[in-house]
């Protein structure tokens, strides 16, 4: 619907989008109504009643709220006449009446539309006399988030938000009238994955998050946009610093990935990057941690490449690079094997540490999907890790199309968190708890309803780090054959995507350690990952390491793998660099840098060149730009150039599509009977979260979930503690009971403390506390 | 206290009635009121599981209406009308009267848990203003004296049962209309009695 | 001048059991239904209400033919009976209720037969409990002997009716408030547009939302013909109304007479004059929201028009009449605390508004009055319903925010010395 109607506004024409509200049409002509309830990414409720305006109606001028009256052709509309300005006047003193004159102690000070309306409108003194209400002063409603009750001018946008976008109604209203608050329940604390939006929405100071009370006033921030790493999505955001600290970060509205919302770990997670705890200088680790010079650092390392008999180099990289700083050290890899001495390489390999890799749907048979095909699409697939915890902000885009009418068709029983939203769930009587199809695809119950003929987005990935991939195949093959079939490939985490499309080939952590061979000189590169923690493989690789010949770690802390390491290199991360990152739609978005470089830290593009010199391997860049701008070359037969200055633009949120095909190593792991089902949650104890103190009690909790009904006929409660017990390790763990899981199927978050050590293909006991029931599974 | 088996059947038995469960949730209240005389937090957690809601959005209803109780109530509520037909016919007295009998001030309740007293809105008897209800059941016309001799009795009577006809026989005086038809049944505790919610009683 | 029985005919010839079936049935009763689905023609039902040009009994006096003929297509539709009746003076549903509920069932029922319906509500407000326990056993009654329920006697239309207490929230009474309180969720009154009950109703379905009096009406107009109906009362306000008397008046009740007669006349003949032969100081023409006429227009016919006309409303039939002595500022008081308690507490001006208007007056009767204060009362009263009309504009989400302006402009034009009265420094008021 292109076409546009005309309306006039306080005399003069404007032209409207059809269907669109006063508001909105006005504010896309630079025409401002002031507003509080008013929010564009969810339903309008008209409660605050700033936005009144005056409309011309057959029976004469009419006030109504322009936040939900829509416009029609020639409506005419006054934003300014004086019974507008008398109601808006009104208004606002009705909400000052009972609103605290703390402004002085106030976080929202300085970026309060009720402190600026109240400039701009508001009357000058008070003619209330009267008590204002009172309210316990802030009350913390979950580890992160306080709330003010004596501040909160009831516009509903936090119980809207946790009703309508993250699903999770923890805030609402308690009681009515004049005693209308906002409250949680007793019991049941704001633990919402997405609890941070409510702050950042909140038109005053009533909601505040605990990292940023106090801590700044809104004039003294230096802001940049920038691109989350926190998953794959890339969400678009505000890095607010001051002094050089970060402070805070906000969401950008970015309709192409998150829309202006975050995850609160998306939100929460940077104290770490003021950590005490940072490495700030090369370290000699099996020196007693002896601190040295990047000088000193690159020789002993270049030293060691150039007097090893053939070694095999391996590069464990994680997901917080940047693309420029992949291609370096492609570059980099690619010159190791034109070492020109008796002692030739012998191999250089990639290994993403990520345990849901496998081959993906990058090839000319499959038109890959964009994040926004979910507004336009009829039907919605998803076979993929649990979206809430590993891609949050889809997750919302996802519940949001579902408001939308569009049909969730769910597969297999890992997405137990969304399976309200779905129209059909094809759990177990479907798909096995080993993903394994129970029936022949075209028996599905409904199934051809939903996709015959249709627009179909399927959201792809492996459920379950061992999950075996041939059903997805199987799936995506049906689908295409019978729907007008796109696909979002769902690696989740941060710069994966850029990971794969800047190495020449990746493979998994699977790979790494079946290809270990400690008979031969190894070399370890562990590049921003930690694969000793995380990693279903975790065991194994400890083992590896510990075999190898020489182990660099490139980090920014101290963590399991480090330990293991001969150096560690201290790198830089988010905020500290600036760089390209490319997104699960592979979508080119920009990271920039506002904060300095902590200490002796170099990014790591920085050591890759160095190290090329000093094994007088030329490199021609010598900044990140240089690097950008050879990428970009690269990248040109494709007319995609996602250069630095196509990207660096503050308006420039939608970034470059990219359609670069990517080669990906990685063999089908095939378990059988797999009853344990391993699985990440948003929240764990990367390193980050655990330096980040805001947060970091998030991820401490440990528990497997199952359901209550039957663990081989056991009844489960949730109040249940049980020990998990393999060989002579021993884990005891709190249940979590989730009904929506299938019987003897136990969930174990993989990215929590304490389950690196399970070996996932050897026998767990699970025994039950108070002496129940002995049981045993694998 | 998590609700019992009789109970949880009888909610599903409602929640049967509608067309979606969450209509089911005003009923489930007065459960939970008639169980406890007010609306607890177990209660609340029962009612979010049966109806598949969350407990503060479970809470945020029931703090919403008035006979929904937050604290416990005494074996009595007495609603005394303060809205303007019973304003003006000196419903004051009657306030105050109740007031000193039982010394209780708006919404308190005595240790006892004997009576609770409410200063309330119109409750439909404005013809035989000033009235009061007692457990939801109307009394209508009544004086100073005449509420206070109603206190003393269900003080000393405590009636298991309250229903409207015998405490106008014995307490009021002019009715907003001819009620004609003889009832005897009423409520037990302070929520209104219904049928379909199995809180009306029969007094024989 | 005397009554016209239509809806209370039955209940007064049998006053000891007009409730139970056996007596409503040999009276006629469930013969308008019986009449109606053997003609098998919806269209000629809603015709006949078109006919007989009855307006809605719930206060808004919407015509309810013309309200029958909005209700959009959809396989589910509802009705629902208000009977929160809850505007303080009212109290001809209760009657209805607790007197006659099978001329409701069978109004239910028709009204249903007409629109297609197959699921109804009768809200109750919860203090109405003994109303709503008979009107539980007449529903009980009524799908015992096949007048509810699967294939009702005998035909193809099947009906289901459940009975719903309210839970004392005034504002439920508002017909979208009432809504989303039968769909489990606060009582707050829905945005319209778009929530027009009768295209987007309970669950989002198109729905029926008429008053209980409104419904009563049917069976008999149903067995007389919309004509005759059209015949009682005046044009514009035909019928009979129950009007629900109280006060100062010698002779409270509730009295069904056509309209069309005088408020005077009315309470002279039933009200049977003012208590302790004094005079009318001032009355309330149609419940608490309405705005007040004073002794001198005691005159004014008792239609929805004529009373519009001069500046009030006829609303939910509640006279409330206040004798000489009446301490006005006390009686506005009370009018304004109870919106102020019944604020569903959505919309800023009403929230606050009310509750701050609560508090001058509180303030004012307490001997702490200041002089600006008439003038801050009525700037709030402004900002809450601009020009203070009638009608009244609204800068409010609904008419209760509204419904507070009235006591005080009441007050303030006719009898603003009993204000300044009040005021430590007495002055008259220039407005
Ligand atoms: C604040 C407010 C309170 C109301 N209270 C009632 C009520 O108690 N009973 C009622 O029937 N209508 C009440 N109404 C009117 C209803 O919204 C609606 O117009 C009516 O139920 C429609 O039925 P009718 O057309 O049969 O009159 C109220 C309206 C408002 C704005
Ligand atoms: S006017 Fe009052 S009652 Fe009506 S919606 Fe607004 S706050 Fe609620
Ligand atoms: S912004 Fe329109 S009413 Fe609040």
């Amino acid at each position: 619907m292109t076409d546009q109607i005309k309306i006039n506004v306080n005399g003069s024409e404007i032209s409207s989008k059809p269907d669109q509200l006063i508001i909105e049409a006005c504010e896309d002509s630079g025409i401002h109504i002031p507003r509080f309830c008013w929010h564009k990414r969810m339903d309008p409720v008209g409660m605050c009643r700033m936005c009144l305006v005056e409309v011309e109606t057959p029976r004469g001028k009419a006030l109504v709220p322009s936040c939900t009256t829509k416009v029609s052709e020639d409506l005419v509309v006054d934003t300014e006449s004086d019974v507008v300005k008398k109601a808006q006047e009104g208004v606002l003193e009705f909400l000052l009446i009972n609103h605290p004159l703390d402004c002085p102690v106030c976080d929202k000070a300085g970026e309060c539309p009720l402190q600026d309306q109240t400039m701009a409108y508001g009357p000058g003194e008070s003619r209330f006399v009267e008590d204002k209400r009172h309210f316990e002063k802030p009350i913390p409603i979950s580890e992160i988030i306080l709330l003010d009750r004596e501040r909160c001018i009831l516009c509903a946008r936090c119980t809207r938000f946790s009703d309508e976008i993250s699903g999770d109604p923890l805030i609402e209203f308690i009681q009515r009238g004049n005693k209308t608050q906002v409250n949680t329940f007793p019991d049941e604390p704001f633990r919402s994955y997405f609890s941070g939006n409510t702050v950042q929405i909140c038109p005053v100071g009533a909601l505040t998050s605990s990292s940023y009370r106090f801590k700044a006033r809104p004039w003294d921030l230096k802001k940049v946009s920038s691109t989350s790493n926190c998953s794959s999505v890339g969400d678009s955001v505000e890095l607010n610093v001051s002094q050089n600290k970060m402070l805070r970060i906000l969401g950008e509205d970015n309709e192409f990935t998150n829309q202006g919302w975050l995850s609160d770990k998306g939100r929460y997670n940077f104290e770490y990057l003021h950590s005490d705890k940072r490495i700030e200088t090369p370290i000699l680790v099996k020196n007693s941690n002896k601190e040295l010079t990047i000088n000193e650092t690159m020789e002993l390392i270049s030293n060691q490449i150039l007097t090893s008999e053939n070694p095999n180099i391996s590069f464990i990289v994680g997901h917080n690079s940047t693309n420029e700083e992949y291609y370096a050290l492609n570059k980099f890899a690619e010159n190791l094997n034109k070492v020109e001495n008796e002692n030739k390489v012998s191999t250089t390999n990639f290994y993403l540490s990520d345990d849901y890799l496998y081959n993906g749907f990058f090839n000319d048979d499959y038109s890959l999907g964009e994040i926004k095909d979910l507004d336009s699409a009829d039907t919605i697939i998803l076979w993929a890790q649990d979206i809430k915890d590993n891609l949050p902000t889809l997750y919302l885009r996802i519940k949001q199309a579902v408001r939308n009418g569009k049909k969730l068709l769910i597969f297999g029983h890992t997405n137990t968190a969304i399976k309200e939203l779905s129209e059909e769930y094809y759990g177990e009587n479907i798909v096995t708890n080993n993903f394994e199809f129970n029936v022949d695809l075209s028996d599905i119950p409904n199934l051809s309803k939903y996709i015959d003929g249709k627009d179909v987005l399927a959201i792809v990935g492996k459920a379950s780090p061992l999950q075996n991939v041939n059903p997805i195949f199987q799936l995506v093959k049906h689908l295409d054959q019978n729907s007008n079939l796109k696909i979002l490939n769902c690696f989740s985490k941060g710069n994966t995507l850029g990971a794969l499309q800047n190495l020449d080939i990746v493979k998994g952590l699977n790979e790494f350690v079946t290809e270990f061979d400690s008979s031969k000189k190894n070399i370890v590169f562990t590049v921003g990952s930690n694969p000793v923690n995380n990693s279903i493989y975790s065991h194994k690789i400890k083992e590896a390491l510990i075999d190898s010949d020489f182990v660099v770690s490139l980090d920014l802390f101290k963590n399991e793998t480090t330990e293991l390491s001969d150096i560690i290199l201290p790198t830089t991360t988010f905020g500290e660099k600036e760089g390209t990152f490319t997104n699960l739609e592979m979508r080119t978005l920009m990271q920039n840098k506002i904060l300095p470089t902590p200490g002796s830290a170099l990014n790591e593009w920085e050591y890759w060149l160095i190290l090329s010199n000093k094994m007088n391997l030329l490199e021609s860049y010598g900044t990140e730009a240089e690097l950008n701008s050879m990428l970009c070359k690269d990248y040109i037969d494709n007319g995609n150039i996602p250069s630095f200055d196509n990207l660096n633009k503050p308006s420039n949120l939608d970034g470059i599509l990219n359609s670069k095909t990517i080669n990906i190593e990685v063999k089908n792991v095939d378990s059988t009977n797999l009853e344990i089902l391993f699985v990440h949650r948003l929240y764990g104890d990367s390193s980050s979260q655990i330096n980040s103190p805001s947060i970091s009690m998030l991820g401490s909790e440990r528990f497997i979930e199952m359901n209550s009904a039957t663990y081989f006929g056991s009844y489960m409660l949730n109040s249940d503690v049980v020990t998990l017990i393999q060989e002579n390790n021993s884990i005891q763990v709190n249940v979590n009971i989730n009904e929506n899981l299938p019987d003897n199927l136990l969930v174990i978050p993989i990215n929590r403390r304490g389950f690196q050590d399970l070996n996932p293909e050897k026998k767990v006991e699970l025994e039950v506390a108070k002496s129940r029931e002995q049981l045993s599974v694998t | 206290m998590s609700w019992e088996k009789a109970l949880i059947d009888k909610a599903k038995e409602i929640i049967d009635m509608y067309p979606q469960k969450r209509s089911a949730l005003g009923p489930l209240l007065y459960l939970a009121q008639e169980k406890d005389g007010y609306i607890s937090n177990d209660s609340i957690v029962e009612i979010s599981n049966l109806i598949g809601i969350t407990e503060v959005q479970v809470k945020s209803v029931a703090s919403f209406y008035s006979m929904y109780k937050e604290e416990q109530t005494g074996k009595y509520l007495l609603s005394v009308c303060k809205s303007i037909s019973c304003e003006i016919n000196d419903s004051r007295s009657v306030i105050d009267s109740v007031k000193n009998f039982t010394g209780l001030e708006n919404y308190e309740t005595d240790t006892e848990k004997v009576f609770t007293f409410e200063e309330v809105e119109c409750i439909g008897a404005c013809g035989g203003a000033p009235a009061v209800q007692v457990n939801y059941e109307t009394v209508e016309g009544l004086t100073p004296e005449k509420s206070l001799q109603m206190c003393e009795w269900l003080k000393e009577e405590r009636p298991e049962i309250i229903v409207a006809e015998e405490l106008q026989e014995k307490f009021g005086g002019v009715k907003s209309f001819d009620w004609a038809i003889k009832d005897n049944t009423g409520s037990s505790y302070s929520v209104p009695g219904f049928q379909n919610i199995g809180t009306a009683k029969e007094k024989s | 001048m005397k009554e016209t029985l239509l809806l209370t005919k039955h209940m007064r010839e049998f006053p000891e059991d007009s409730h139970q079936i056996e007596i409503y049935e040999k009276n006629n009763g469930y013969s308008a239904l019986k009449k109606v689905l053997k003609e098998d023609n919806p269209e000629n039902v809603i015709n006949e209400i078109k006919d007989s040009n009855i307006r809605g009994r719930g206060g808004a006096g919407f015509p309810t033919g013309v309200k029958w003929g909005f209700l959009a297509e959809n396989e589910d539709r509802y009705l629902v009976i208000n009977g929160d009746e809850s505007e303080p003076g009212t109290f001809k549903d209760r009657i209805l209720l607790e007197r006659d509920p099978h001329q409701l069932i069978e109004g239910v029922i028709i009204t249903c037969f007409a629109s297609n319906i197959k699921k109804a509500f009768i809200y109750i407000r919860g203090e109405y409990a003994k109303p709503a326990r008979r009107v539980q056993d007449a529903v009980e009654q009524a799908y015992e002997k096949g007048y509810l329920g699967n294939n009702i006697l005998g035909t193809n239309f099947s009906l289901d009716v459940v009975v719903h207490l309210g839970a004392g929230a005034y504002i439920c009474g508002e017909e979208t408030a009432l809504l989303n309180s039968l769909e489990g969720k606060r009582g707050e009154p829905r945005l319209k547009p778009p929530y027009f009950p009768a295209v987007m109703g309970l669950y989002n379905k198109p729905t029926l939302v008429n008053n209980v009096e409104t419904i009563s009406s049917v069976p008999w107009i149903i067995q007389n013909s919309g004509k005759e109906y059209s015949k009682l009362g005046v044009e514009g306000s035909t019928g009979t109304r129950i009007f629900s008397l109280s006060g100062h008046v010698n002779n409270p009740g509730n009295f069904e007479i056509e309209m069309g007669q005088s408020f005077g006349e009315f309470i002279d003949t039933f009200g049977k004059g003012i208590k302790n032969n004094k005079n009318v100081k001032a009355y309330i023409p149609g419940g608490a929201s309405a705005p007040w006429f004073t002794g001198d227009q005691l005159d004014i016919k008792m239609t929805i028009d004529d009373v519009a006309n001069a500046g009030s409303m006829l609303g939910s039939g509640a006279v409330v009449v206040m004798d000489e002595d009446t301490n006005l500022v006390y009686a506005a008081k009370s009018i304004v605390s109870f919106f102020a308690h019944e604020s569903c507490g959505q919309c800023t001006p009403c929230r606050e508004g009310t509750t701050w208007l609560e508090m001058i007056l509180e303030r004012i009767a307490s001997g702490r009055g200041r002089l600006s204060d008439i003038s801050l009362l009525i700037d709030i009263c402004d900002n809450i319903s601009p020009g203070l009309d009638w009608p009244p504009k609204m800068t409010t989400i609904c008419p209760l925010g509204p419904s507070a302006v009235s006591p005080i402009t009441s007050l303030l034009n006719n009898f603003s010395e009993e204000i300044t009265n009040m005021l430590p420094t007495k002055i008259p008021i220039t407005q």
